[in-house]
This record gives C-alpha cells, sequence and structure tokens, in this order.
C-alpha cells in the first residue's frame, strides 16, 4: 500500500516537473524575411541556428525574395498583417519604411548593449529621426574599382588615399585607348561622387533642392567625363545602376564606382588585378557617404522580446564572423571587420587602408522619404546630360521639377 | 365577348406562367453553374476595379491609413505633373506606330503564307513562336541588344553605319521599344488573318480570276473585304495591348532616356510601385482606363465604314 502512494507522489511529481519544464521550453517560431535566393539558404539558416543554439525555445526561419520583389513585397506584407518577426531594411529605405518596425532603443538601452561596437554612420543609416529601427550586418562606402593591369600599362601610379577629382579626371583620361573606357558610369556616381567633392543635393530643410550651383558644379564635373572627355561610356536609363560594374568585369572599362559589397562577386569574376581607391576629393577634405543593411524586428510582430533576441544574436560577433568569412559582407561590427578583409579582401589592393581612411571621414548619408524617387529620376534623366542632349543644369532642373516637395 | 376574350387568353396566361417557372428554375441552376467564375470576377475584377477608383481619390501610399483628398490627384495629374503630358504623348504615339505597323507586317506576312504552296504550317508556328515566349525574356534579350556597346552597336560598327547607342538616343529608344514590341506581337495576327484569308471561299476567288481581275483587285476587293471582321479584331485588340504597353519599357529603358518612352503603363508602376503613390497611380490607371475606351468606341463607330459582315 505504502509502496503504491509513493509511487503514486513519484509519478505526480514527475508529470508536473515535466510540465514545468515543457512550458519553459515551449518554442517560438519566429520568421525572418529579407532578400537573396535559394544558395544564401545555407548561410543565413546557419546563422539562424546560431539563434537556436544560445535559445533553445527559439526557432528562425529564414524567407527570401529578389531584391526587386523585396520592397514591393515589403508594404504590402505589412499592410495585410503578415510581415516576418525579423525584417531586413536597407538604410537608403530606412524614411519609406521605419515605420514597419520597432523602435529598438528601449530594447538596447534594457539589455546593456554596446552601441559603439558598431561602425556609427550605419547605426545612423538605420535609425529615423534618431530613433534606432534596425542593427546592421553591413556596412560600406561607394568606392572606385580599378584595374591594376590597365594602371601599370598606362604608367599610372596608382590612386593615393586623397587623391583629387583632376587625379581622378587625368587617370579616367590616360586610361582611355581605342576600345577601352578609362571610367564608366552609373546612376549612382552621381550621389555618392558629388557629395565627396563637398556639394550637397539637400536644403537644410531636409528637402531636395538639386538645382543649387554647388551640386550642379559637382555633377557636371562628373558627367563632362562622358560628354566632353569620353573617358566614359553613356549609360542606358534601362540598366543604369548595373552598366558600369559589366564593363569593368569584362575589362573594357578601368575603373567604376560601387560598394564593398560586390568585391568577393568583382574579384572572381576578373582575370585581372583589382584595387580599391577612396572616391576622390574636391578642393576640402574627402568626406563619403555609406549604405549598409541590417535587421529590424516588426512592429507588428507577436513576438518583440524573443524577436529582439534573436536578432542580438544575428547582428552579434558570431554572426558577423561566419558573413565576413564567406565574404558575405563587411560587418557593420566594427571587430569583426578584419575577417573580411582577411578572407574577401585577400587579392585586393589597398582594401584595407582605403576603407578604414573612408570610414573615418564618413559623413551622415542625408535621406527623405523620396529618397527612392531622386534614384530612379537619375537613372532616368542622367543619360541626357551625358549624350549631350541637354546640359547639367537642365537634367537637374527636370528632376527638381518632378520631385514632390 | 368577354367570355370568349377570358378563354382565349387564359390558356396563353398560364402557358406564358409556366415558362416563365421554368425560366426561373433554369436560371437559378444556370446561376449555380455560373457561380464559380462570378465568384471570380468579382473578387478580382469588380472589386479591385472599384477599389482603385476609390483609391484615386485618395493619397495611400500602401503603408498607414488613406486619406481621402478629393480631385487633387486628377488636378496635379492634368496641371502640376511636368511628365504627365509627355507620357499621353509617348502613348499615343507608340499605340499610332505600333498599330500601323503591326497590321500592315501581320497582314502582309498573312497574305504571303496563304500564298505559299507548301510549308504554311510551318511558317504559322514560325512566326507564332514569340507569341508564347515570355515578354520579358524577350525584352531582356533585346536590352543586350540594344545596350550601348552591345551586339547592335557592334554590328553597326562592323559595317561602317554611325548610329548612336540606341538606347541612350531620345528618338531612337522609342523606336527600339516598337521594334521589339513588333517581334514579340506580329505573330498573334499574322496567324489570327491567315485563319481568316483561309476561310475565304475559293470559288469567289476562283470567279473573279475568270472574270479577269488581277491579283491585286482580287486581294483588295474580295479578300480583305471578307477578313474585315478579323482585321477589326485584331485592330481593337492590338490598340488595347499597345496602349498598355509596360514589359519592354520596364526592362529595356525604364522610361529613359528622359521621358522619352514614358509611357502610362510605366508611369503607373512607377509611381504606384516604386515611389508608393497608389493614390496618384491608381488615378493614371483611370486616365488610361478612359483612353481605352474612348478609343476603342471610336473603333466600333469607324468600322461600320469598312467592316463587312457576311450576313
Amino acid at each position: 500500500m505504502k509502496i503504491t502512494y509513493v509511487l503514486a507522489a513519484a509519478l505526480l511529481a514527475g508529470s508536473s516537473m515535466l510540465a514545468a519544464t515543457a512550458s519553459a521550453q515551449e518554442t517560438v517560431n519566429l520568421t525572418w524575411q529579407m532578400w537573396g535566393d535559394e544558395s544564401d539558404t545555407a548561410l543565413f539558416t546557419s546563422l539562424a541556428d546560431l539563434v537556436t543554439a544560445e535559445y533553445p525555445n527559439i526557432k528562425v526561419t529564414p524567407q527570401f525574395s529578389g531584391w526587386t520583389d523585396y520592397w514591393t513585397r515589403l508594404p504590402v506584407l505589412a499592410s495585410s498583417g503578415q510581415i516576418a518577426d525579423l525584417v531586413a531594411m536597407q538604410s537608403m529605405r530606412m524614411p519609406s519604411f521605419y515605420s514597419v518596425l520597432e523602435p529598438l532603443d528601449s530594447y538596447i538601452a534594457a539589455d546593456g548593449m554596446d552601441k559603439a561596437e558598431f561602425e556609427s554612420s550605419i547605426m545612423n543609416g538605420l535609425s529615423h529621426d534618431g530613433v534606432q529601427y534596425a542593427l546592421p550586418y553591413d556596412v560600406g562606402p561607394w568606392l572606385v574599382y580599378y584595374n591594376r593591369d590597365k594602371f601599370a600599362a598606362a604608367g599610372l601610379a596608382e590612386p593615393a588615399l586623397d587623391w583629387t577629382f583632376d587625379d581622378f579626371k587625368a587617370d579616367a583620361i590616360a586610361l582611355t585607348q581605342g576600345e577601352t573606357f578609362g571610367y564608366a558610369t552609373q546612376a549612382f556616381d552621381y550621389v555618392a561622387g558629388p557629395i565627396a567633392l563637398g556639394a550637397e543635393y539637400f536644403n537644410d530643410a531636409n528637402q531636395f533642392d538639386v538645382t543649387n550651383a554647388g551640386y550642379v558644379d559637382a555633377v557636371k564635373k562628373y558627367a563632362d567625363l562622358t560628354v566632353a572627355d569620353k573617358a566614359s561610356p553613356v549609360f542606358a536609363s534601362g540598366a543604369g545602376a548595373i552598366s558600369g560594374s559589366g564593363r569593368f568585369a569584362a575589362g573594357s572599362a578601368a575603373m567604376y564606382i560601387d560598394g564593398p559589397w560586390v568585391l568577393l562577386n568583382t574579384k572572381d569574376s576578373v582575370d585581372f588585378k583589382i584595387g580599391v581607391a577612396p572616391l576622390p576629393r574636391g578642393e576640402g577634405d574627402s568626406r563619403f557617404i555609406t549604405a549598409g543593411s541590417g535587421w529590424g524586428v516588426a512592429a507588428a510582430s507577436q513576438h518583440k522580446e524573443e524577436a529582439f533576441k534573436a536578432l542580438k544574436v544575428l547582428t552579434g560577433p558570431k554572426a558577423a564572423e561566419i558573413l565576413a568569412s564567406a565574404g558575405r559582407a563587411l560587418p557593420g561590427r566594427l571587430a569583426q571587420q578584419d575577417f573580411w578583409y582577411d578572407v574577401a579582401a585577400k587579392d585586393v589592393s589597398g582594401t584595407r587602408e582605403t576603407l578604414k581612411f573612408m570610414f573615418e571621414h564618413s559623413t551622415p548619408f542625408r535621406l527623405n522619404e523620396y529618397w527612392n524617387d531622386f534614384e530612379n529620376l537619375l537613372t532616368q534623366y542622367m543619360p541626357l546630360a551625358l549624350n549631350g542632349d541637354k546640359t547639367t543644369q537642365e537634367v537637374l532642373s527636370d528632376i527638381q521639377s518632378q520631385l514632390p516637395m | 365577348m368577354t367570355i370568349a376574350q377570358e378563354s382565349a387568353t387564359t390558356p396563353s396566361r398560364s402557358a406564358a406562367r409556366r415558362r416563365n417557372r421554368l425560366d426561373i428554375k433554369e436560371g437559378r441552376t444556370a446561376f449555380f453553374f455560373l457561380l464559380p467564375s462570378l465568384i471570380g470576377v468579382i473578387l478580382f475584377l469588380v472589386v479591385p476595379i472599384l477599389a482603385s477608383l476609390v483609391l484615386s481619390f485618395t493619397n495611400w501610399k500602401l503603408l498607414g491609413k488613406p486619406e481621402f483628398v478629393g480631385f487633387a490627384n486628377y488636378v496635379r495629374l492634368f496641371s502640376t505633373d511636368p511628365q504627365f503630358w509627355a507620357v499621353l504623348r509617348n502613348t499615343l504615339f507608340f499605340t499610332a506606330e505600333y498599330l500601323v505597323l503591326n497590321i500592315i507586317i501581320s497582314l502582309g506576312l498573312a497574305v504571303w503564307i496563304s500564298s505559299l504552296k507548301v510549308g504554311q504550317r510551318w511558317f504559322r508556328v514560325i512566326f507564332f513562336l514569340p507569341t508564347f515566349t515570355p515578354g520579358i525574356a524577350v525584352a531582356i534579350v533585346w536590352m543586350l541588344i540594344f545596350a550601348p556597346g552591345g551586339f547592335f552597336d557592334f554590328l553597326m560598327s562592323a559595317i561602317s553605319v554611325q548610329v548612336p547607342s540606341v538606347l541612350t538616343d531620345q528618338t531612337l529608344a522609342m523606336q527600339a521599344v516598337v521594334v521589339v514590341s513588333l517581334w514579340a506581337g506580329v505573330g498573334y495576327n499574322t496567324v489570327l488573318f491567315n485563319a481568316a484569308l483561309d476561310m475565304v471561299p475559293a470559288n469567289y476567288l476562283e470567279a473573279a480570276r475568270i472574270d479577269g481581275a488581277s491579283a491585286w483587285d482580287r486581294f483588295w476587293k474580295i479578300r480583305l473585304p471578307l477578313i474585315s471582321p478579323t482585321l477589326f479584331f485584331g485592330t481593337v485588340m492590338t490598340a488595347i495591348t499597345s496602349l498598355q504597353v509596360f514589359d519592354q519599357i520596364y526592362v529595356m529603358t525604364r522610361g529613359g532616356p528622359g521621358s522619352a518612352t514614358a509611357t502610362l503603363g510605366y508611369a503607373i508602376y512607377q509611381k504606384g510601385f516604386q515611389n508608393f503613390q497608389m493614390g496618384y497611380a491608381s488615378s493614371i490607371a483611370w486616365v488610361m482606363f478612359a483612353l481605352i475606351m474612348a478609343l476603342t468606341a471610336l473603333q466600333f463607330w469607324l468600322q461600320r465604314k469598312w467592316v463587312h459582315y457576311d450576313n
């Protein structure tokens, strides 16, 4: 009899303990939406596994869509309540989409996380009106990619860190020989280039003012490389954002401007030695804008606490190391950037010095909610200034007249 | 008299009632059979169309709540939007050029194919191929051909012809879009017209030949009038699709250079899905709708002058 009681008591105690463990371990399934394709699955699943290793009750599932589709789907998913718990965000899109994300400041404060572990310009890029909405996984300034073999063949010295626009122009002209252009211009050059020359496309109220003399002059400098010096081909509006990379990789252009995010692919797709240099400066000091991407917590998520825990791991040192070692991203975390320099940028001359110099001279990337409109208009209208149909002033006036105020 | 009248009307009235009841019963059955597609039409056509009409009076930006703004979108469209008139002009220009060329080329090909003794079927398949090739894929290939420094430029320089790069030239860019659209769109009309030509009774043509009508007369006075209903159908459908042109422009030019190839279809995409101004994009869509309606109505009105129905 006694034994039966003891057994029953033991069973009861055991089952209640089991129940307690089960409730503590109740799995929270988080979805994680980002751009990419099937080939990214393995890498990002390994990141998601880090979360489960740290918090066994949290399971993160990545979901991918193509880059262009991502930005069409995001607002649709957000307004239909189907947005994922963790949401990828790019710094340049933040002014349009910050409202779908949860402000992170209170979570960061409660956690005691040190924001200084991240590169400051991208932390700024992933915030809006001083509120942090996402944590970065990568960062990078626009820089000049150059073909070292062509520089050597033309007997030119490789670019210095603080080279000026005149140096850049002289090199571009000297490198233009026969079928080869010294430089292949793309639409975004007319944003990053003028900024480095000290120009502003905004007024003090953060509204577009692209017809101000400084900006017109800086855009004209870059446009003249095409229209006057014939050192660059005209880009077509349909492929304005990417035509330069193709020409550079094919060896028919000696320089072009892009971010470090393409470095790994570029390095692997060319059969010549490449180098990177900062964007050329104007009369004043160098200054560079950076962009990057990160992940935030959806404002509509049912599991914000868990999502932030997951976010901390996904943007943590180990995850940054994995992404950097795979060459996928120059980490937004300063301490982990070395992994990227050692792996992705191993054979690319000047990467470490150039990027360190550029981060030291970074300037806030000024954006507003019409940024996307502006970029599209640049792609659509700049070819007219490049083929000489219109002056730079006229093109920028056209663009200004179409930007909502 | 009244009795006779009553007796005469009663049976017919009850017959009508019976027929009526039958109609209702049949109607109900028919309704249930039609229900699946009716639900589809209401859900995916009627509701979105009405929603877009409502949206065109708001400033909805996809995120957040839409606010009613009255006719502000339409006022902006017709008065302050610096791009709208250029967009409208481009759309009409493209439609006119593409429509005329498409009909002439496809009719020419159809006549040529129907005159062939052998291989008619093969040519029909060959010309029809682009119709079931995805438009985006076609446009991407042509974009690579026409891109600066691409195959077309290489070809022109190889034969020492000086032409500006097609996609960066304001005039040529639209012509490139027309060429690509023709390549992709001519096949459908060719097959359509070819089928119609084959339906023309051989004895008419035979009789005309015996009467001494020339080949030109036989085409112009017999075959063309007899295929005019098909020609009319082809013209209306081609006009509608060309007013909606989008794929080629999205891939090849993105409306540029400048606003040289910006059309209504592309403007809707740009305003709605790139700039997230859904209300404004909806108002452009309604202008496009009105334009298509007007043009189609005009064509139906004109058809009385040139389309011959046999019966």
